[in-house]
């Protein structure tokens, strides 16, 4: 591989920490990368595998008594400029590339633009150095197209030449976040022999990824990160799939591979919400159906198609298939349609989606249907108030003050009121995005409770979540999505969180028979995002 | 009496918070405007007592700020739902020229000539809400554009001439009538100001234009008609500059061209600086009115001690910046992130 002596260490991280406002995120992590090698880092959600590359990033500062030494020499952490000096570099999940500009200039933006003598730009110099800097990694397209227009691999492959130019010099050790997870499974391959190239000219490679099947392909180690500990670090070769997926989630596997799913669909004449060939970002034809009173979980990690599915289904991004609350048809494109149709949706992302945080608790709940606070002349103030004040209480908000501000409640205070927004409209069908997103623990249960009651009530809820701990507390069954497909629909009775996570992974031997997809092939998720780019 | 008189069915928690409420209502700087405005009556009353404390001033003040603060009203709706309306200094000049002309040249019935140049601004707002809503043109940049056409329209019909001859005696007779000694474009003003009120604090439509102007999306999601809103916000704020144009021919007698413009800063002023008081960081009508006259009253005060003529620009440009600069302090600013 590379002229470096196998096996000398060419980062070396020491007893590395970091605590946020009391959780450890990291404890005593050690890390070990060679000269020339390829390391993967892989962890559930929630390992720490973040928390470590912003602290080498120098986003964060980790706790003291951490020790870094790359090449010899010790480095800082947690200063963004000593990384980079000492040519740590860096491609997060989202490229940070501007889409309306072309490779050229993305390619310049940070560093700076090759001048002329003039001082103009020097564009023909840009071109030459762009040319032949992508070339090497095999790349060949239209350098100034915006790169919003090209293949989502070329985008990668830019964000990897801008982390690397000038190799030669500066990089050293270049870590990639799991830059396959929107890349659909050609391209990945596509992308695969980028890495190796980089490699090749002598720099190091710590790549996180949650496939498991990329980390065989590619690296030459492993490092498995659980709970913020460092657990352990193999030859890949040496390990076995099984084997890797038992050190991430830290048990033996055989739940899954025994297990059946369950229907995809209940009773027809009892579904609450009906979901029939659901198309539209990132999702491909998804079927479920939600019985009255059932929780139903739809389980995935980010890039899995899971994110976007609550707002297809309620109509705020476009889609195609078929959406049924009770027995009716819901026009799609539509909250204001969904909504009359009797569903009702909490989304993901507060802040941006759900909160009026300059508004009072008061007029955040009941702008779901002021109608019921309005009499002929107008809105009925007082019958506002009582009316907040019974679900501010119902739910125990605190403070439990109708003219209170938004913006002045805890994260799991905001989101009771979302909640209760959601509920006053006695919805047939309830979309919960992420429910507990931002919420503490107690916030968190009374949540859970809330949701369960409105189960109870008849409501048929849909929940999508990360978690896979909280899809087990609350939902009778979880549809598990993979690279925008559902590989089956499994009863949360007998499940662990484990098997769960081990599912959205998607490296599963087994698929479920009695899915309403059709079986895919195992370990081979060839039809990863196929909507977007097949057509 | 009868509050304080019947203690033993109030009970204690609904009386506390009312008072809490009140309590809240009354921060120093949610009602900062009305201290000024006292500081301001106090200070020029001492120092020009003979002209500045005189029933004539106060009826020159309140009348001439009549039309600044429709203007100012017609801004209410849009901003509360994030939008601006920048061809409203159009929409009014268009209204000016219009009622003249159908009056004057055309010879319409003085009902007629308002009721044609009042649908103009319905006409300018569905325009407006087209291009915003439809075309997703910035609102700012839209109605920066719609008024410039705005005004080559005005000079098309007018022929670049004013119109001083032939607007019916009856017509400025109105503007001239005083109701029990209030004067006529106070009471339009007034009038469109308690509908104003009722609209953005007790209907429906009010409350689903601040949550649009709070978040937009989350206002979407939550099943609000985001669209169908923002062009009735438009459409209501070219119908009210119309409104103003109609009254200023009332009181003038004459239609000159351009005359909708100066109006248009101390209207964005007032409504910025409203939003700073009573409402916590959102537009609303008393605030609005209050910033109209503490403003007004300010410069009258400082005109009657000798300043020069260009105090009214000054000062109108400095309250905008300030007001729009405190909102912004207080994180309670939306219309300009």
């Amino acid at each position: 591989m590379a002229a470096h002596a196998e096996g000398a260490p060419l980062l070396r991280i020491t007893g590395l920490s970091k605590s946020f406002a009391g959780t450890r995120a990291l404890a005593d992590v050690d890390l070990d990368l060679r000269a020339g090698e390829i390391l993967g880092l892989v962890g559930q959600n929630g390992s720490g595998k973040s928390t470590l590359i912003k602290v080498l990033a120098g986003y964060h500062r980790p706790d003291p008594g951490a020790t870094a030494v790359l090449a010899g020499e010790e480095f800082a952490l947690g200063d963004a400029a000593g990384a980079a000096d000492a040519g740590l570099r860096f491609v997060h999940q989202d490229l940070g590339l501007v889409p309306s500009l072309g490779a050229l200039d993305n390619l310049a933006l940070g560093r700076g633009y090759r001048r002329s003598r003039l001082g103009t730009i020097s564009w023909r110099a840009e071109r030459e150095a762009a040319v032949e800097l992508l070339g090497q990694l095999g790349y060949r397209f239209d350098l100034t197209r915006p790169v919003g227009e090209l293949r989502a691999s070329e985008r990668t492959g830019i964000a990897i030449a801008r982390a690397v130019e000038g190799f030669t010099r500066g990089a050293r050790v270049l870590v990639l976040d799991e830059p396959t997870a929107s890349l659909p499974a050609a391209e990945a391959d596509r992308l695969f022999e980028v890495v190796r190239r980089v490699n090749a000219a002598g720099v190091a490679i710590v790549y996180v990824s949650h496939r498991f099947q990329e980390i065989f392909e590619l690296c030459d180690r492993v490092t498995v990160l659980k709970d913020g500990a460092h657990v352990a670090t193999r030859d890949v070769p040496d390990l076995t799939e099984p084997g890797l997926v038992r050190l991430t989630i830290g048990r033996d596997l055989e739940g899954p591979g025994a297990r059946h799913a369950t229907a995809a669909r209940s009773e027809e004449h009892d579904a609450a919400l009906r979901l029939r060939g659901l198309v539209g970002e990132g999702i491909e034809p998804f079927d479920l159906e939600v019985a009255r009173g059932e929780i139903v979980g739809v389980a995935g990690v980010t890039g899995s198609g899971r994110e976007s599915l609550g707002r297809l289904a309620f109509g705020s991004l476009p889609r195609a298939g078929l959406v049924e609350v009770g027995s009716t048809a819901v026009t799609a494109g539509s909250p204001v349609a969904s909504i009359a149709a009797g569903m009702a949706y909490v989304p993901a992302d507060r802040l941006s989606n759900a909160a009026f945080v300059d508004m009072t608790l008061r007029e955040n709940l009941t702008i779901s249907r002021l109608r019921d606070v309005s009499g002929r002349r107008g809105l009925l103030r007082e019958r506002e108030r009582q009316e907040t004040l019974r679900w501010l209480t119902d739910l125990e908000v605190k403070p439990c003050d109708p003219e209170a501000r938004l913006a002045t409640l805890s994260g799991g205070n905001q989101q009771k009121v979302m909640l209760a927004r959601a509920l006053r409209l006695g919805p047939a069908a309830l979309v919960l995005d992420e429910p507990t997103q931002g919420v503490d623990v107690g916030a968190k249960r009374t949540i859970h409770d809330i949701v369960r009651r409105a189960a109870v009530d008849g409501a048929g809820v849909l929940v999508l979540a990360t978690e896979s701990e909280e899809l087990l507390a609350l939902c009778d069954r979880v549809a598990v999505m993979v690279a925008g497909r559902c590989i089956g629909v499994f009863a949360t009775a007998g499940l662990t969180a484990d098997d769960l996570t081990e599912l959205t992974m998607g490296t599963a031997g087994t698929v479920a028979d009695g899915a309403a997809a059709a079986p895919a092939a195992p370990t081979a998720p060839v039809v990863a995002g196929s909507v977007g780019a097949g057509r | 009496m009868t509050a304080l008189d019947t203690p033993v069915e109030q009970t204690a928690p609904p009386a506390q918070q009312d008072a809490r409420r009140t309590a809240r209502f009354f921060t120093m700087s949610n009602v900062s405007l009305l201290f000024i405005w006292a500081g301001l009556i106090a200070v020029f009353g001492l120092l020009t007592p003979e002209t500045f404390l005189t029933t004539d001033t106060f009826r020159t003040v309140l009348a001439g700020q009549a039309i600044t603060a429709i203007m100012a009203l017609a801004l209410l709706m849009p901003i509360a739902a994030a939008q601006f309306d920048l061809s409203i200094a159009g929409s009014m000049g268009l209204g000016i020229v219009l009622v003249a002309t159908f009056m004057a040249k055309l010879e319409l019935g003085v009902p007629l000539a308002i009721g044609l140049t009042l649908l103009s601004g319905v006409v300018i707002g569905l325009v407006n809400a087209f291009i915003v809503v439809r075309l997703r043109v910035n609102s700012f940049i839209a109605t920066l554009g719609t008024g410039s056409i705005l005004t080559a329209a005005i000079q098309w019909i007018s022929g670049g001439q004013q119109i001083v001859a032939g607007i019916p005696q009856s017509f400025t007779d109105l503007g001239r009538h005083e109701v029990v000694g209030v004067p006529m474009s106070v009471v339009f003003m007034l009038l469109i100001a308690l509908v104003m009120w009722y609209v953005l604090e007790l209907r429906q439509t009010g409350r689903y234009l601040y949550a649009i102007g709070s978040n937009t999306e989350a206002a979407r999601l939550a099943g609000v008609r985001v669209n169908r809103l923002t062009t009735i916000a438009l459409v209501v704020s070219g119908l009210i500059a119309s409104v103003a144009g109609v009254v200023f021919v009332m009181r003038i007698g004459s239609a000159s061209l351009d005359a909708g413009t100066p109006y248009l800063l101390p209207a964005f002023a007032a409504a910025f600086l409203g939003a700073t008081q009573f409402r916590q960081g959102n537009v609303n009508v008393l605030g609005t009115l209050v910033a109209v006259y503490v403003l007004a009253t300010g410069v009258k005060g400082v005109q009657l001690i000798g300043a020069p003529f260009w105090v009214d620009d000054l000062f109108n440009g400095a309250a905008l910046i300030i007001a729009v600069a405190l909102a912004v302090r207080s994180g309670r600013q939306k219309v300009l992130v």
